[in-house]
């Protein structure tokens, strides 16, 4: 693709090297002279300005030139005409010769004038200056100014701090006013709102989020939603993975107890939906995220975003505005722009730089034992199927039997030296290549316009073997037919696929086996992965069973492409001057096929390997119209507009795949065919919805300082029951300018306030009315149907979600300050919950209901400012900040707790109860001494073995963290001197845990650095009574609730003790109290479990054994700060640029999410907190559990990009 | 004015999509539309759950708990106790589910007016409710299955009445079932994979099934169970039984995909720390049955892969396989052994603590011994949990196929009618003892295709019949391998077989006698739980439980509190 690229490059250049002929042959007899005109404009590619007027009564001309300078065929040709030219730029400028002042001799002019602002205010201080002259004077109080100009046709310029500079050419008029415009005044700014229509923003009772296409693409990132990162409050964005993994986007805290938060998007009014539910596994463990619908789009075609953040902005979007909406509109041709081709093309280097560590002070073994512990004349073994303890020391010139070692050699006996391995994940990972390339051809006319682009990207990956791509194909258009109609289109076509995408979780996870690889080996011997000899047969392996990385890697494939059109066409008529009317239709329809080929050789797929084909389509059409009244009486100005819409959408998907672990009839055979039938796993399912709707909604507006919008809408939705389909909801929001009503003093620009109170009603997906049989699979030829265990509510009533905000707007000093805030408050009540667990012996283990009221609740603020500003440096800054809390307020009688996930192998899990935030995380219980006046207050209460013990998490209902932040930061700051601009974003994530699997297990492993580090107790090798006295006064060490940790340490010099066995120096014990029981079991007082008495001292690893059901310990802080975006931008100068016939260039050099800091120091990102799975438990089909790591511990990386923009 | 007529069109074909009816969108086309299922659909389903759902227990953790199996990896749960309880949420849930679609098999029996499926409702029914009151005692009864009344959160009954309900319902089942076996309509006899539509042999089950109940609760209820018993074995025209292992309420895996396969199958599964692998013959059973030169333990145990052997003749530190030649009774046999000098074998038993085991043929694990490095046991070359042990028996290697003629979920089987009907020939209800124990031993050697080997096991030593409660109960425990629930819920009510040997591992100084009630009760049926909760009585070793906070009798929740079947009666402990 790269060449394709290159070639369309040359192309390019090729027809803009034709455009600046500098010589024009003409040879015309008797022609109008705009053809001569027009044959000069074809030949030397200088655009003509003129009045069409002026050669109305012009008699036809003969010319014949050749080769001459445009100059002088212009000189020729209008030398008997009462015309002249300039040529300004690459403009030709055809005026009327003026004889009566261009015979004028020289003569001042004098020139006087009144400055105002766009409220018609007088504007005291502007500077008004001649141009190239020294000459030049100041408006006074009432805004006026006098000045004498030599000569007409000289340039006065207008400036005014805050204002935009403005250049008036002097005729022979004596009295120029001038209104200026504000130059940063973003509260005037019109955005784009719900159903695409554009609204200034001072006339919005409700807060939005906006985001210019520029600023998406500053710093090229591959899913468009990691550009908005930190950009607007009030929107969190998660990257779940390695690029191409489903990119997470929750506005103003998640609400929804049935789904998964994410907003809908419409692009130029197409719904797309985009769930983070596309984790598909063919084999055992192998769940790959195939990415979110929204990656598909183009960053590159992005002309601005607007978020509308609650239902407030989105009420207008029905059912699925409830989470927020992201209306995004893609560029197009501009009227009267004329031919203009965008190239862009960037290329990111991700260079990994930092790893999870592991201990590299033992190797692994079950005890860390040296040759001095061990019978003299013993050779010390590490055999290869040891992969986890603490064993022998590293690097202490120890020598052991190990594998392979010496490379190959035959006699796996000879000893050699145990040396550690720090570097196995730096050796194994590659440096990420990221590059795009675009180019876009635009035009545009009275008439008509277009844009047309192509986009290609090509990611290979951090991870050897991985790789993602896509194409974008974009075509726009707009067409005028008469005066009052215009027909609009607008087509996408994207093309993303990829060879191998990496999974997540455990299994085929490579990370999985780079990290737990045993730190006495170089993971780089096994980068040669096949067996030599038995190449396609054999793995190079540790052990039987063991896989190797290297093959997983390239090998294991799991491929998608996914084929998306969307589009829509559209249809307007002004019918009256106030009365317009607009009818489209839209849809998205994608088809996607995943193709998973296991070759023999991974161990969880030892039956020839595996192999699995799904393909999954989706279609969604909407059909709507629009008619709207605008008019003003007196001060008012009103729109009245009535639409209607139906929603259409039909879902399909087939997998076929071999059993997981059944494997295929034969290796390397990837078909279907080649599965056994007893080994077939297959499925069917279609789906379809219609939703229809009508809404009307009203925007009134009072002397440009009072607006009020009112929306309404109703919904008929087929999920729905005949009585319950029906649900109306309507919105009100207000906006006051009250720096146009009261006179606040000329340091206050604008003080605005607004509020809103809104409701989105909301159905439920097909079919959750009537219960159906389950078919199991049959035993033998015995057909098997069972009944449902979730039980299905016939009656289910629309979810209704209700929000308030009030906030503020507030501008300084000609807005070079400004300041927004807003309160929010969304009531989400009888929320449509699928799969809440109930009562098994009620006879149905789940059931769909009615219920809830989850309660999010927030601020967000946004301080904007231009500190700097002057002729050649300019500085804008902007932060903003979020805190919200989701709160769970009710459920259903007799149900008081909701699943979020639960994974059992890793011990812990999120629910939320009643009354709590949603987003809490839960682990056992250690029992400990709870009565305060006890002296072993808080000691754990150990079992007769001296081990700790628990009580389950659900019973105890132990909280141990919550995934959400406190709150969030953003900040942007723009710096520009010159042609130089450099960029930064910042995103500051406050408070929240997240809970670490892969601490968890390597930590139980012996192999965290974490572990040894925090968790034993280095008592210095005190013993006896001088052990348990210094203990007691040391309590706090171990009594805090969620600290778990023993005494001891792996060696003599790290705290250990002789251990129970005499085998080595890593004994270790949990401190704490063993109850002494009555003859009924009743305890009756405490034996201290100190050091003093019978303590029986355990090898340290086994200490991290029995640890393993608490796993709190490994629930590390998610506090971080990434730098988002850095880049500095060169805008190479016009003059330059006019020589090499270039209308525009850039050059920027990048990188993008750089961690600067976490709390946790476990070097895992804190962001990735999600493991993919495809049990969707809990929360029904909620793909990515959220607050957990499971080996998502890619490196982190440091990003190098260039970026080229070239304008034709 | 043309324009017009373009909205106009457009306008038009709006409302004409918008006519397609939302109703009908809304029928799923995936599901199975229950009216045009039959009840035979359903029956297969509750057969075949109900079975593989209490052999998941009887040749899984409870086998380990009644000391036939141990596990060497990841065995808290197995061989330990280790239990809590979200251990036994999944067993609570299919026997619920079960019973939820044994209900709507009933449904659809009454929509069709058929005894046959009424019948077998009914004895399934009494089947799963029989093991959720043998498990936990107290549970939803009379409310439970009742969510489509309105019913979220059914309230628990006492144990007592839920035996009484099925009893009641295994007459009713027996009545049903009492007219001319041919005029029955079992709708396709092939989905009937218990007794392909044999009315005798279900009423034989059905009636069973009321011996094992009547005799369950014969400790504490004794006239009750008496009268039961003697009114059925007084009419056994009436009340026929399972007598013959022909008869006996069992079913084979077909192992034709995941769910229908043995659930100790490796197939698609060579990890080496599979289920299959890692469970391994428990000594209290091999011993027992080494004792009676029992022939049934070559079919369920493959022979140690190969034998240690001790030869105080070698250096200390000596370790090597070779071949070694025995005597055994007379004949002389060379066998592949790993022959060890004193010096290892010393090394091993101050390590762990317990003996090497020599025989030369086979070798179970001690249970509960030891929580560290199981898998060393007797002296293993295996470094890592749950891998083959060449030094231990491996469960017979016919348990890691997907099927075979002998893998198969046996409910109830023609030993345990003749045990227990030797039991009730014992407390003096009628019968002769001797003959039903000896009958009970032919049975389950024909079950498990050993007819022949009858008359040589019944003459070896211990065998005979002593008139020992004792000795009955401990042949029944050998014959219910691979359904070991029933030799549990035996020990509870009679302390046999006298299990001694408990190891350090145990949680507990004793074996548990109920499971715990589990974790989606706790949380989603919370109230009703906590007001049945008092029912069960503590005892010393449920104290132990950890004290809880916030809900102090969320303590009694104990495997090692007594359920209202054994209070009082003293036993197991």
């Amino acid at each position: 693709m790269k060449i394709t690229a290159f070639v369309i490059l040359i192309s390019i250049m090729q027809v803009s090297a034709n455009v600046p002929a500098q010589k024009v042959t003409i040879n015309k007899t008797n022609v109008p002279l705009k053809v001569i005109l027009d044959e000069i404009r074809k030949q030397s590619g200088y655009d003509f300005i003129f009045d069409a007027n002026l050669f109305k009564h012009l008699e036809p001309v003969t010319v014949n030139l050749k080769e001459v300078t445009v100059e002088n065929a212009l000189d020729n040709c209008l030398k008997d005409q009462p015309l002249t030219y300039t040529i300004d730029d690459k403009f030709v400028i055809i005026k009327a010769k003026n004889t009566t002042y261009s015979r004028v001799t020289v003569k001042d002019i004098s020139v006087t004038g009144k400055v105002v602002d766009e409220n018609n205010k007088a504007i005291p201080g502007v500077i008004v200056k001649i141009q190239d002259a020294q000459t030049a004077a100041v408006t006074g109080s009432d805004g006026t100014y006098h000045i004498v100009v030599p000569g007409e046709n000289k340039v006065l310029v207008f400036s005014f701090l805050g204002y935009q500079q403005q250049s008036v050419v002097v005729g022979n008029s004596a009295v120029i006013d001038v209104v200026l415009k504000e130059q940063y005044n973003k509260l005037n700014e019109v955005v784009v709102t719900a159903l695409g229509i554009k609204r200034e923003e001072k006339s919005l009772g409700y807060s939005v989020g906006k985001i210019d296409g520029k600023d998406l693409v500053r710093v090229p990132q591959e899913n468009v939603l990691n550009g908005i990162t930190g950009k607007v409050s009030g929107v969190t964005i998660n990257q779940t993975g390695p690029t191409g993994s489903s990119v997470s986007m929750v506005i103003r805290g998640g609400t929804s107890l049935a789904g998964d938060n994410q907003p809908l998007f419409v692009i130029d009014g197409v719904p797309v939906s985009s769930t983070l539910n596309n984790v598909v596994q063919v084999g055992s463990g192998n769940p790959v995220d195939y990415g979110n619908a929204i990656s598909d789009l183009n960053p590159e075609d992005i002309e601005s975003m607007t978020i509308l953040k609650g239902p407030s902005a989105a009420a207008l979007y029905g059912s699925r505005a409830g989470a927020g909406v992201v209306v995004i509109t893609t560029k197009s041709g501009k009227k009267n722009q004329g031919f203009r081709v965008d190239l862009s093309t960037n290329t990111v280097f991700d260079i990994p730089y930092k790893f999870y560590e592991k201990q590299n002070l033992f190797a692994p073994g079950t005890r860390p034992i040296t040759p001095d512990d061990v019978l003299p004349g013993t050779v010390l073994d590490l055999p290869a199927n040891v992969t986890t303890g603490m064993g022998i020391p590293l690097d202490k010139g120890y020598y052991a039997t190990q594998w392979r070692r010496p490379e190959y050699a035959n006699d796996p006996l000879v000893p050699t030296p145990v040396v550690g391995h720090p570097d196995n994940f730096k050796n194994f990972v590659n440096t990420g290549l990221t590059s795009t390339n675009s180019i876009s051809l635009s035009n545009g006319n009275e008439q008509m316009n277009y844009r047309v682009g192509v986009t290609n990207m090509t990611n290979q990956g951090i991870i050897p073997g991985t790789d993602l791509n896509r194409n974008n194909f974009t075509a726009a258009g707009q067409f005028r037919s008469g005066k009052n109609f215009t027909f609009s289109t607008n087509i996408n076509y994207t093309q993303s696929w990829a060879n191998n995408r990496p999974a997540g979780n455990r299994g085929t996870n490579v990370l999985q086996y780079v990290i737990q690889m045993p730190n006495n080996i170089d993971i780089r011997e096994f980068e040669k992965y096949w067996v030599p000899g038995k190449e396609g047969q054999e793995v190079v392996r540790l052990y039987d069973g063991a896989d190797n990385p290297y093959f997983l890697a390239h090998e294991v494939k799991n491929a998608f492409r996914r084929d998306r059109v969307y589009g829509n066409i559209k249809a307007e008529y002004q019918i009256l001057p106030k009365l317009s009317a607009m009818v489209r239709m839209s849809m998205d329809n994608f088809f996607e096929r995943q193709e998973t080929k296991i070759p023999q050789g991974y161990s969880g797929e030892p039956n020839n390997g595996a192999y699995g084909l799904g393909n999954t389509t989706n279609y969604e059409r909407n059909t709507d119209f629009l008619i709207k009244w605008n008019d003003q009486i007196k001060g008012f100005t009103y729109t009245i507009s009535a639409g209607g819409n139906e929603m259409y959408t039909k879902a399909t998907d087939i997998s076929n795949s071999s059993i997981p672990g059944r494997g295929l009839i034969s290796a390397n055979v990837f078909t279907i065919n080649n599965i056994a039938p007893q080994n077939l796993l297959f499925s069917s399912a279609w789906s379809q919805k219609a939703i229809q709707s009508l809404y009307a909604f009203a925007n009134l507006g009072w002397k440009d300082r009072v607006f009020l919008d009112l929306t309404a809408r109703n919904d008929w939705s087929s999920t729905l029951p005949k009585n319950n389909r029906s649900y109306f909801y309507p919105s009100a929001s207000l906006s006051l300018l009250l720096d146009k009503m009261v006179d606040l003093g000329p340091k206050v620009s604008q003080v605005k306030l607004r509020g809103g109170v809104a409701q989105v009603g909301n159905d439920t997906s097909p079919y959750q009315l009537l219960s159906t049989y389950d078919a199991l699979d049959p035993w033998g030829t015995a057909t098997r149907y069972a009944k449902s265990g979730t039980m299905r509510v016939p009656n289910l009533k629309p979810e209704q979600e209700t929000s308030v905000e009030f906030g503020t707007d507030l501008g300084f000093f000609q807005n070079r300050l400004t300041f927004e805030g807003t309160f929010f408050n969304v009531n989400n009540r009888n929320q449509i919950v699928q799969n809440q667990p109930i009562p098994s012996s009620s006879g149905y283990s789940s059931t769909n209901l009615n219920m809830g009221l989850v309660q999010s609740r927030g601020w967000e603020f946004t301080v904007g400012g231009t500190p700097i500003k002057s002729d050649n440096w300019n500085w804008t800054l902007n932060i903003n900040m979020t805190r919200t809390r989701v709160t769970l307020k009710e459920l259903a009688p007799g149900i008081t707790r909701l699943p979020i996930w639960n994974e059992a192998s890793a011990g812990s899990a999120s629910w939320v109860n009643v009354g709590e935030q949603i987003g809490n995380i839960y682990s056992p219980q250690m029992v400990r001494v709870t009565d305060p006046t006890s002296p072993y207050y808080g000691y754990p209460i150990l079992d007769a073995n001296g081990h700790w013990t628990s009580i389950s998490r659900e019973v105890a209902n132990h909280k141990t963290g919550n995934f959400n932040p406190d709150f969030i930061m953003g900040a942007n700051s723009l710096l520009s001197y010159k042609n130089f601009s450099l960029n930064l974003t910042l995103d500051w994530r406050f408070g929240g845990q997240f809970f670490s699997d892969t601490e968890r297990r390597l930590r139980n492993n012996g192999v965290s650095k974490r572990a040894y580090e925090k968790e034993a107790i280095d008592a210095g090798g005190r013993t006896g009574k001088a052990l348990s006295d210094w203990l007691k006064a040391n309590s706090g060490l171990f009594t805090s609730d969620d600290v778990i940790r023993f005494v001891g340490g792996p060696t003599q010099g790290m705290g250990g003790y002789h251990a129970a066995d005499g085998i080595a120096w890593d004994g270790s014990f949990a401190p704490g109290v063993i109850p002494q029981r009555d003859a009924s079991g009743k305890i009756t007082g405490y034996i201290e479990h100190l050091g003093e008495g019978a303590e029986t001292k355990w090898g340290i690893f086994r200490q991290y054994d029995t640890s393993w059901n608490f796993p709190q310990v490994s629930i590390l802080p998610a506090d971080f700060v990434k730098l988002r975006e850095a880049s500095l931008t060169y805008n190479l100068p016009k003059k330059l640029l006019e020589k090499i016939r270039v209308k525009g260039m850039s050059i920027s050099v990048f990188t993008r999410n750089i961690m600067l800091w976490t709390k946790a120091k476990v070097n895992i990102d804190p962001e990735r907190a999600y493991v993919t799975t495809t049990e969707g438990d809990g929360r029904r089909g909620i793909q990515m559990r959220q607050g957990m790591e499971e080996f998502n511990i890619e490196p982190w990386v440091m990003p190098v990009g260039a970026k080229l923009n070239v304008t034709f | 004015m043309k324009a017009y007529g373009i909205i106009l069109f457009f306008l038009t074909g709006l409302i004409l999509v918008s006519c397609k009816k939302l109703d009908e969108m809304n029928i799923d086309p995936n599901g199975i539309d229950p009216s045009i299922a039959n009840p035979s659909q359903l029956l297969t389903t509750v057969i075949t759950r109900s079975g593989t759902t209490v052999t998941e227990l009887g040749f899984g953790q409870i086998s380990g708990v009644m000391q036939q199996t141990q596990e060497d990896g990841w065995s808290g749960g197995y061989n330990d106790f280790g239990w809590q309880s979200s251990s036994h949420d999944g067993t609570w849930k299919s026997l619920y589910q079960n019973l939820s679609d044994s209900k709507e098999m009933m449904r659809k029996a009454n929509e069709a007016n058929n005894d046959f499926f009424r019948a077998a409702s009914l004895i399934m029914t009494a089947y799963n409710f029989g093991h959720i009151a043998d498990f936990w005692g107290d549970a939803p009864y009379s409310e439970a299955l009742r969510n489509d009344d309105g019913i979220m959160n059914p309230k628990y009954d006492a144990q007592f009445n839920i035996y009484k309900g099925i009893l009641d319902d295994l007459e009713q089942a027996n009545a049903l079932l009492s007219k001319a076996p041919g005029s029955y309509n079992t709708i396709n006899n092939g989905q009937d994979v218990l007794y392909s539509g044999d009315i005798t042999k279900w009423r034989r089950f059905a009636n069973s099934l009321s011996i094992r109940y009547n005799l369950r609760l014969s400790a504490k209820d004794q006239s009750f169970a008496r009268d039961n018993i003697t009114r059925i074995l007084g009419a056994p025209d009436k009340y026929p039984l399972i007598t013959a292992a022909a008869d006996e309420a069992a079913f084979a895996y077909t192992g034709n995909n995941p769910s229908s396969s043995w659930p100790t199958n490796i197939v698609g599964n060579t990890d080496l720390s599979s289920e299959y692998h890692r469970r391994k013959m428990c000594s209290t059973l091999v011993e027992e049955m080494r004792k009676h030169n029992d022939p049934r333990l070559g079919v369920w145990a493959n022979k140690v892969e190969t034998p240690l052997h001790l030869d105080e003749s070698k250096p200390e530190n000596y370790d090597n396989i070779e071949d070694v030649v025995f005597n055994i009774e007379g004949v002389s046999a060379t066998i592949k052994c790993r022959v060890i000098g004193k010096g290892v074998a010393d090394a091993y038993v101050q390590k762990y603590g317990v003996p090497v085991n020599y025989n030369l043929d086979y070798i179970g694990m001690p249970p509960n011994w030891t929580k560290l490095s199981l898998f060393a046991y007797n002296i293993s070359p295996a470094t890592y949990q749950g891998r083959p042990n060449p030094h231990c028996s491996m469960l017979n290697s016919m348990y890691q196929l997907a099927l075979a003629p002998q893998l198969k979920s046996r409910m109830l089987s023609a030993a345990e009618v003749h045990f227990d009907l030797a039991e009730i020939a014992l407390k003096g209800w009628g019968g002769n003892a001797k003959m039903e124990y000896e009958n009970a031993i032919r049975t389950s050697l024909e079950s498990w295709g050993l007819t022949s080997n009858y008359t040589m096991y019944l003459v070896q030593p211990g065998v005979p019949f002593d008139n020992t409660l004792e000795q009955i109960i401990t042949q029944k425990w050998i014959a219910s391998w691979s359904a070991t629930c029933e030799a549990w819920f035996d020990w509870r009510r009679t302390g046999f077989p006298n299990f001694k040997t408990v190891g350090v591992g145990a949680k507990r100084d004793v074996i548990p006698v109920r499971l715990y009630y589990p974790a989606n009760e706790e949380t989603a049926n919370a109230d009703k739980l906590r007001q049945a909760l008092p029912n069960l009585e503590e005892t010393m070793y449920s104290q132990q439980e950890p004290d809880n906070a916030t809900y102090p009798v969320m303590k009694r929740n104990s495997a090692w509190a007594k359920m209202w079947l054994l209070q009082g009666t003293g036993k197991p402990w």
